[in-house]
């Protein structure tokens, strides 16, 4: 714990030197402390995941609610391990992007709000104690705000930054709520005394967990109650929103994961609530994902996405506690723990990518850019390991934490009947998948394939060295988690065994085919690297000197092709978007020369506006109580104390 | 790893160029035609073998491996796919997902490399390619859903290891399986009436204007992967239908033999559909596996 306190202390100076020392020396010092800090928090957590005691550390307080408790536990350490692998690489790319800046005051305070929201983050889930954790949640949402505030004099950022601490706000006001009820029933405010008092009456669950799940929910993006996160995500600089979309919103997946622990034997209907929130959020994400022109708005709706496969997971998981089917509750929760490391990593990745991009041109605009994979090869390179690794698909690592929820779903026909509904969630899944295909051949195709389709998209360049360390590092981690799928899988079958998931662990041999069955995926990944490798050997050979003629690509015998030409992102999008109707969120405008398409967050810009529109325009009908004469508020305090007084005397409060 | 699985992959990719051309031979037969020869596709590999190829001017760096990872990824599917008595190379519990995974990868690939040539046609046969998959991808899901929950088992070899046999009373839920497969196999491997194979006419086209710009090895590379995803997709459909005994491999070949006469006699009697009712085809598949899986839950 000695290890970790230092780390956090490490983050906590880096931010003051950030902010005190002078632009030349402050800098390198403040990144250098991150990276420290980052390499000491995750030092521990790695030792706590290879198997290591968990520490614990306890701050006796007068306050009320208990001593102040923090405690790296498995769990916890799962969490700390990607906080600070993208908040290392982010802050890597962050310092390599702002090289140039001019605006240094605003670009310091950025650097410095880095560090804190990382420190915010691990101790959000090392927090052990109400007060603390409420406290790290606070400054985590702040630091973020400020974070995504950077562009601060455009508008639209102003807007998005607004409608995030709105929901921030009302995340905080649910979790509050909860604790208030549930400490209520417990001793103090510590975790651990919250778990025994839930434990002993789990009717509480019916308060507590719906609660929880609109407070996490809120931070996790998940539909309906996401619309605050393509905004914020995509107003911030690219490196903050690797941190937002790849970390941020994982301590809401953090939150739920514990409070759901925390019950002995969660309900069934909770494990059925998390699935269906999962697949709702999981389709409509990657659908409306598909629905975007701006690059930083999609890749935000993908973690919209994300999260919901990970909720399937975790309501599977869930079902599995419920139900006494231990092998169904830690393949579940395992999924889902590991496919948020592969989320973290692989949507970092994309969002740094995409940070080169806007760098390097200068746009969001998928349909202004195209033939960026020959002026940014590396970017390209790293950006297309992502992308295949978000679809899901072999040899990377968004497969394994797929193929372990897959499993999770068919391990539920072994349970009583209603589970074997599981299955048929596979086809949500598998839904999931051929959209994020449709979606990622688009992004890829259209930005980096063909010609450039503007002026900034001719003229751009190669990510500088300092932008390009952090996106091999994380490539390398997502081919590697891809082809070594066991070195994270067994790690997160263990930190679920670890917690009370599982009363019993599965029956036994049950989990040794899957962890054997990762070996067999190393081979299939090997064997697939190889035999592409060896078709390209041979086709060099087939394709000797001179046999290779380059000339332009043939359009029906029209010379004078230019780039407009090319299939647009839109016109890719259209005929799948149109399967889908209104669901789809896209508005087409039609005019007489022109046809346009305009994505619209459909729970946002057709439900919550138009409500609050109406709830403004409803109090407005009250406006004549606001005259603006001392004596009518006079008036009115004393009536709300009459009032007031009349109550008690009623014996209101007993 | 089950090495002795290996010959019969062997040898189905060695069939594989025949299979399809039973398909078009049946289809020539059927509408009054006499039809390319059956092994005109090993022909025309060995032709685009020794040719060279024109690369478009806008090509990256990449171009040269995509239609390697095209074909590539779909030896890999035929290493999970259970061919031989034994049961597949590669065996895992919920190899299936990476089964569809690989098939998946095979056509992302294919895509890439159409946007390669920066050509409008490429991006348009691409976005109708996904559009198709995105019905096919949760009935391919669906279906091994139902065999999973039939055979009780968690890889391919068992999901495929002959249910009919194991659960002749679900007969019924089998077949809807192998129909739900079937159209799958129209729309993956583009036959008559999800798309045309020779038609002329580029806007029209779906697969085959994706890879209008390839030629050479390249164009072999594709049109040979074509051919392996057709006969993995009918051996698995024979799979299902036909309860492999002691003779497994002669008995897979002659099932998959039939699937293609199948598909060839489909393609003699029916024409394309137009584009904008394929999802309702489409459609049909995901409700024949629906309606698999209602059965198998009981």
């Amino acid at each position: 714990m000695t290890w970790f306190l230092l780390g956090m202390a490490a983050l906590a100076i880096a931010a003051v030197v950030r902010l005190v020392v002078p632009w030349r020396a402050g800098r390198p010092a403040s990144l250098a402390l991150v990276l420290a800090g980052c390499a000491a928090a995750g030092g521990t957590a790695l030792r706590v995941l290879a198997g290591g005691p968990g520490v614990e550390w306890s701050f006796p307080t007068t306050l009320p609610g208990g001593p102040w408790l923090l405690r790296l536990d498995p769990l916890a350490a799962w969490f700390v391990v990607p906080i600070v692998i993208v908040g290392a690489c982010g802050a890597l790319f962050g310092s390599g992007t702002f090289a140039r800046e001019r605006r240094s005051g605003r670009v310091a305070t950025t650097e410095a709000m880095m560090p804190i929201l990382l420190g915010a983050m691990a101790l959000v889930v090392t927090a052990q104690a109400v007060v603390p954790f409420l406290i790290a949640w606070e400054t985590m949402a702040i630091a973020g705000l400020l974070l995504i505030l950077h562009e601060g004099e455009r508008v639209e950022v102003r807007r998005s930054a607004l409608v995030y601490l709105v929901a921030t706000h009302a995340a905080t006001l649910a979790l509050v709520a909860m604790f208030a009820l549930w400490g209520s029933q417990s001793p103090d405010l510590t975790f651990p005394s919250l778990q025994a008092s839930l434990r002993a009456r789990p009717e509480w669950c019916l308060l507590v967990l719906p609660l929880g799940l609109l407070g996490f929910g809120i931070k996790a993006g998940m539909i309906p109650l996401h619309s605050w996160l393509p905004g914020a995500h995509s107003s911030a600089p690219s490196h903050v929103s690797a941190v937002l979309s790849g970390v941020m919103i994982k301590t809401g997946i953090y939150g739920l994961l514990r409070i759901t622990l925390m019950a002995e034997r969660v309900p069934a209907w909770w494990g059925w609530l998390l699935l269906g929130g999962g697949l709702l959020s999981g389709v409509l994400g990657v659908l409306w994902a598909l629905a975007q022109h701006d690059l930083k708005r999609l890749l935000a709706y993908h973690s919209v996405e994300n999260i919901g496969i990970i909720l399937i997971g975790m309501g599977a998981g869930a079902l599995g506690t419920a139900s006494g089917q231990p092998l169904l509750a830690v393949l579940g929760y395992g999924g889902a723990l590991l496919h948020t490391l592969n989320h973290a990593l692989f949507k970092s990745l994309l969002f740094l990518g995409s940070g080169a991009v806007v760098h390097a041109t200068g746009t969001r605009e998928i349909d202004s850019l195209g033939g960026l994979a020959r002026r940014m090869p590396w970017t390209w390179a790293t950006f297309l390991i992502a992308s295949v690794a978000i679809v899901g698909l072999p040899p990377l690592n968004g497969f394994v934490s797929e193929w372990t929820i897959a499993q999770a779903l068919l391990a539920g026909s072994e349970g009583p009947a209603s589970l074997r509904v599981l299955a048929i969630s596979l086809a949500g899944l598998g839904l999931i998948g051929a959209l994020a295909l449709a979606c990622f051949t688009k992004v890829d195709g259209v930005i980096f394939l063909g010609q450039p389709r503007s002026e900034s998209a001719r003229a751009a360049q190669e990510a500088g060295r300092g932008q390009r360390v952090p996106l091999v590092l994380v490539s390398a981690l997502c081919l590697g988690i891809g082809l070594a799928p066991g070195v994270a899988l067994a790690p997160a079958l263990r930190v679920v065994a670890s917690t009370a998931a599982v009363s019993s662990p599965p029956p036994a041999g049950a989990l040794e085919p899957i962890l054997a069955g990762a070996l067999s995926v190393t081979g299939l990944g090997v064997a697939l690297l190889s035999i592409i490798g060896l078709l390209v050997l041979v086709r060099r050979l087939l394709l000797a000197r001179g046999r290779i003629t380059i000339d332009s690509t043939w359009a029906c015998g029209y010379p004078a092709v230019t780039s407009r030409m090319q299939y647009t992102a839109a016109s890719f999008a259209a005929p799948l978007l149109g399967m889908f109707g209104a669901a789809s969120g896209i508005v087409i405008e039609r005019k007489a020369r022109t046809v346009h398409t305009r994505p619209v967050d459909l729970v946002l810009d057709r439900a919550a506006r138009p409500l609050w529109d109406r709830l403004q325009h409803a109090a407005g009908r009250l406006r004549w109580m606001q005259s603006g004469r001392l004596h009518w508020y006079l008036l009115y305090v004393l009536a709300t104390l009459a009032i007031l007084l009349g109550y008690l005397a009623a014996g209101g409060i007993r | 790893m089950n090495a002795a699985g290996l010959a019969p992959v062997l040898l189905l990719m060695g069939l594989a160029p025949l299979v399809q051309g039973l398909v078009h031979r049946t289809r020539a037969l059927i509408t009054g035609r006499r039809g390319i020869p059956l092994l005109q596709l090993y022909r025309d590999l060995w032709k685009l073998a020794r040719k060279g190829t024109v690369v478009s001017r806008t090509s990256s760096g990449l171009f040269a491996a995509l239609p390697s990872a095209v074909l590539a990824a779909a030896i890999g599917a035929a290493l999970l796919a259970p061919l031989g008595p034994g049961g597949s190379v590669l065996r895992f519990p919920g190899d299936f997902v990476a089964f569809a995974g690989l098939l998946a990868l095979s056509r992302y690939a294919l895509i890439l490399a159409g946007f390669e040539s920066g050509s409008s046609f490429e991006g348009m046969g691409a976005s109708r390619e996904v559009t198709i998959a995105t019905f096919a991808e949760p009935a391919l899901f669906l279906c091994l859903a139902a065999l999973a929950l039939v055979t009780g088992g968690r890889d391919m070899s068992s999901l495929f290891g002959s249910p009919m046999a194991r659960a002749p009373l679900l007969a019924p839920a089998l077949i809807l399986v192998a129909g739900s497969l079937f159209v799958l196999l129209l729309a993956e491997t583009g036959q008559v009436p999800v798309d045309d194979p020779t038609t002329h006419l580029e806007l029209t086209m779906i697969h085959e204007v994706i890879v209008l710009d390839l030629g050479g090895p390249d164009l072999g590379c594709v049109l040979y992967a074509a051919s392996l995803k057709l006969t993995l997709l009918a051996a698995l459909i024979a799979a299902v239908l036909v309860p492999p005994g002691p003779m497994h491999l002669p008995w897979m070949v002659a099932g998959v033999a039939a699937i293609a006469v199948v598909v060839g006699v489909v393609a003699g009697f029916s024409a394309r559909i137009r584009l904008d009712r394929l999802p309702q085809f489409l459609t049909a598949a995901v409700v024949l596996a629906s309606l698999a899986l209602a059965l198998t839950l009981r």
